[in-house]
């Protein structure tokens, strides 16, 4: 039992970074919605208002789910809250799961454990346990926050249990793709698709009449379904917990019964030699990270492609003054116009693009750590140029995903004759890049100066401006604060004109940064991990 | 202009000193061991030699040129072996000889044939697959046939079984006869015993010893192992003898300088045989770290 526990002890610590990140994003968020939200709208006139605009429309069901009662602060918190949260709450699972499931053996470190006669289920569930542990300092944080922003405790409790249930799910599905795939990064692909493939299935069941049924195959679909502060179904945490059981005892059992290092589905070991893109470190990165941004392109088309059909959902008459008042706040012209829709949506693939900008920051710091860069750099290639050839592939890759959101927006917009040209719709795409390179160039920083914390530096940085451009409004704070996320600085492009002057301040930014990046990098000492 | 020259190299890691004033030079085709138990700065020296890490004092230059202002131009004629062969797990070891030679700019590949018979690499297996001693193989391979004038090996035959090792001193001589020079990091005694023409002793970032083997032994040391009929006498106090071992009628001791005086000392005594021989590395090694800490950072 003392081995078991101090394996859990290890797998806590392990993840403690993340776990109090994302802890730290769920209490913003948690505090800042209900608060904002009493703020904004003070009266039962200005929210019945805002629920017939907001409540009924398709697209904004589209990022937080089907609201059930937007009259009270807890049911917008339920809705608000509870949407977003159920999305960081399968991210956090997944990422847990792989961590414990299957970094640990790819480092061998697993097999240290095991050769000091620890049962390999023993390690399993403890490593289990100390995930659970870390589930419930996120549900702490969020039922703590909810009780400070006035809410009532029982239902707050509930919040939490609803919105981090697909955790358990999740976490239960890391294991199982740890168990298939050979290695850590297959594993957290194969785990990205299927909390992608959730998302699509509550975004459909959602927002297309006639398949509400979709919603009941996701863990956010039943997230939703729980409708916290509304008419709370706390029986319906029978099917997270149930699904989360199962999947995790199925992995203890692959687990037990495949070789350690290996996979269940092996990817061929040999293959006679492909000599393409071998020709420079860049090129190779290339050619490793081509399935990567496969699914990166993807999951972006796709998405944008559902936004361009939905772009058509707002209507001027279900728009009232006030709400067009608050929405000015938010620097939107107008949501009424399919253009005004799409400029307001494409501040997720700012987001996204962002996103992709920091796993490919992550994926450089990982050629450092392990060892492949102190293989180049004792040849003839330089440091300078290893890393601005790499930050001209990044800002490539950055900039061909947000042209093909753009693209397939318009495929799906011109199919509901929306009436908006394909010319505006690349600009919209082109719009995202000069955010997204201030991202990339702000992690290329952090990956010169704090190599090691460089990945948690650049996700966290995205994620924080990004929930600061969605409250700060809420909360009311001078503009100046807002101005200080990346997002406030962006032209909702196709809504709103280019903020031509803005994007070169945020390109001037992003080259400085890379600048000094570059020539941080060439004075320090290579890190290993 | 010698192949590796280091001046005063110096290199901190926080409060550890990790390479203390290190002055090393390494003449173009000398096969040079470079020795040290775990953590006595070895890998800290190589790290310097590439221009990975950057020197806190001093300098070190390839060549002649210097290793961390001119990486690119002093890499040109060096080819590298990591002691944790990581290399690149999704390349198969024919795509990773590829790679390495087009970065390198040049490959035998006539010669990378041969070594790869010699060394029964599976070109067509993913590195992924292979395990440490065959992914030091690989390495190995791309190294030699890349013909650079230095190699830069730290502890290459780590991982490797006893035929694989009898295939890496065959190359390592076939080099040594082209002329190329070799910096061997090793703690395998007898490997650079083997292969090495001067040796360098590194304790606490600190080069202790160097010279050829003949030198290092300092001549006038020599193990003597008597074997005695019946008590053997007490030859601790006899002028020159040090580390008296005795194990039954058998004695085992070290003669440092003329042996006349030990010579009188056993003409009373009842010598049933006498063995002498030289010191071996592991003897030297052993006295310049016996009751020391050899603590540190690699």
């Amino acid at each position: 039992m003392g081995a078991a526990s101090a394996v859990a002890r290890r797998a806590f610590a392990d993840g403690r970074t993340r776990t109090l990140s994302f802890a730290a994003l769920i209490a913003f968020l948690g505090y800042a919605s209900p608060a904002g939200y009493r703020q904004a709208y003070p009266t039962v006139a200005d929210r019945a208002a805002f629920a017939r605009s907001f409540g009924t429309n398709k697209a904004v069901e589209l990022f937080y789910g089907t609201p059930h009662d937007l009259l009270s602060v807890g049911g917008f918190t339920g809705w608000r809250v509870g949407g977003t949260v159920a999305i960081f709450a399968a991210v956090w699972g997944l990422l847990a799961a792989v961590r414990f499931a299957r970094t640990e053996e790819d480092a061998g470190r697993q097999e240290l454990v095991l050769g000091a006669g620890t049962g390999r289920r023993a390690v399993y569930f403890a490593s289990v346990a100390a995930t659970l542990a870390g589930l419930a300092v996120l549900a702490a944080a969020l039922v703590l926050v909810s009780a400070a922003a006035r809410l009532p405790l029982g239902a707050s409790v509930f919040l939490a249990a609803a919105s981090l249930s697909p955790a358990l799910v999740f976490v239960g599905a890391g294991c199982c793709v740890s168990q298939l795939a050979a290695g850590r990064r297959v594993a957290l692909e194969l785990g990205t698709v299927l909390v992608l493939a959730a998302y699509l299935l509550r975004v459909v069941g959602d927002v297309a009449g006639g398949a509400r049924f979709a919603l009941w195959l996701t863990p956010l679909g039943w997230a939703e379904q729980m409708r916290p502060f509304a008419q709370p179904r706390p029986w319906l945490l029978v099917l997270p917990l149930a699904t989360g059981a199962v999947l995790i005892a199925v992995a203890a059992e692959a687990s037990a019964r495949r070789d350690v290092g290996r996979g269940l589905v092996e990817g061929r070991d040999e293959s006679p030699p492909r000599l393409a893109l071998l020709g420079s470190p860049t090129a190779l990165a290339a050619r490793s990270g081509l399935g990567t941004f496969g699914a990166w392109l993807g999951g972006t088309s796709l998405l944008a492609l559902v936004i361009g059909l939905l772009s058509t959902a707002f209507t001027p008459e279900n728009i009232p003054a006030q709400l067009r008042r608050d929405l000015r706040k938010l620097g939107s012209a107008s949501l009424t116009s399919p253009g005004g829709a799409l400029g307001f949506y494409f501040l997720f693939f700012v987001l996204g693009v962002s996103l992709f900008g920091c796993a490919q920051i992550a994926a450089a710091r990982r050629d450092e750590a392990d060892g492949q860069l102190e293989l180049l750099l004792a040849l003839p290639v330089g440091r300078m140029r290893w890393l601005g050839a790499r930050l001209v592939l990044i800002t490539c890759s950055t900039a061909a995903l947000a042209l093909a959101a753009g693209l397939f927006a318009w495929v799906g917009a011109a199919s509901r004759g929306a009436g908006v040209a394909l010319p505006r719709l690349l600009e919209a795409g082109a719009n995202c890049i000069p955010a997204g390179l201030l991202f990339v160039a702000a992690g290329a920083l952090a990956f010169a100066a704090v190599p090691r914390a460089a990945p948690a530096v650049a996700y966290a940085f995205v994620l924080a401006s990004f929930v600061w451009e969605l409250v700060a409004d809420l909360l009311g704070v001078p503009s100046s604060l807002v101005g200080l996320s990346p997002f406030a600085h962006v032209g909702l492009v196709p809504g709103a004109p280019f903020r031509a002057g803005a994007a070169a301040a945020m390109l001037g930014l992003a080259a400085a940064a890379a600048g000094a990046a570059i020539a941080v990098f060439a004075r320090r000492d290579l890190q290993g991990a | 202009m010698d192949a590796i020259e280091t001046r005063s190299l110096t290199k901190r890691y926080g409060r550890t000193l990790a390479l203390d004033g290190l002055d090393l030079r390494v003449t173009r085709g000398e096969v040079y061991g470079y020795l040290g138990p775990n953590g006595a700065g070895k890998t800290t020296t190589i790290r310097l030699l590439l221009g990975l890490h950057r020197p806190t004092g001093g300098s070190a230059a390839l060549f002649g040129v210097d290793a961390w202002r001119e990486p690119v131009a002093a890499h040109r004629h060096v080819a590298y072996v990591a002691g944790e062969p990581t290399l690149w797990p999704g390349l198969t070891s024919a795509e990773t000889f590829a790679y390495l030679a087009r970065l390198h700019g040049s490959t035998d590949s006539a010669y990378r044939d041969e070594l790869i018979q010699r060394f029964r690499v599976e070109p067509d297996k993913k590195v992924r697959a292979l395990s440490k001693g065959n992914r030091q193989k690989v390495q190995l391979v791309a190294a030699f046939a890349s013909r650079a004038d230095l190699l830069i090996l730290d502890e290459p035959t780590s991982g490797l079984d006893p035929l694989m090792e009898m295939a890496f001193r065959r190359t390592v001589a076939e080099a040594k006869e082209r002329g190329q020079t070799i910096f061997l990091s090793s703690h395998e005694l007898s490997e650079v015993e083997a292969v090495c023409d001067r040796v360098g002793i590194l304790r606490r970032g600190r080069l202790v010893d160097e010279g050829t083997l003949a030198e290092l032994r300092h001549l006038d040391t020599q193990t003597w192992e008597i074997d005695f009929a019946g008590e053997p006498p007490d030859l601790s106090r006899v002028r020159g003898v040090s580390d008296v071992e005795r194990n039954g009628s058998t004695l085992h001791l070290e003669v440092t300088g003329d042996p006349s005086d030990l010579i009188a000392a056993l003409a009373g005594a009842d010598v049933v045989a006498l063995h002498t021989r030289e010191l071996s590395l592991e003897e030297i090694f052993l006295h310049h770290y016996e009751g020391s800490d050899a603590g540190g950072r690699s």
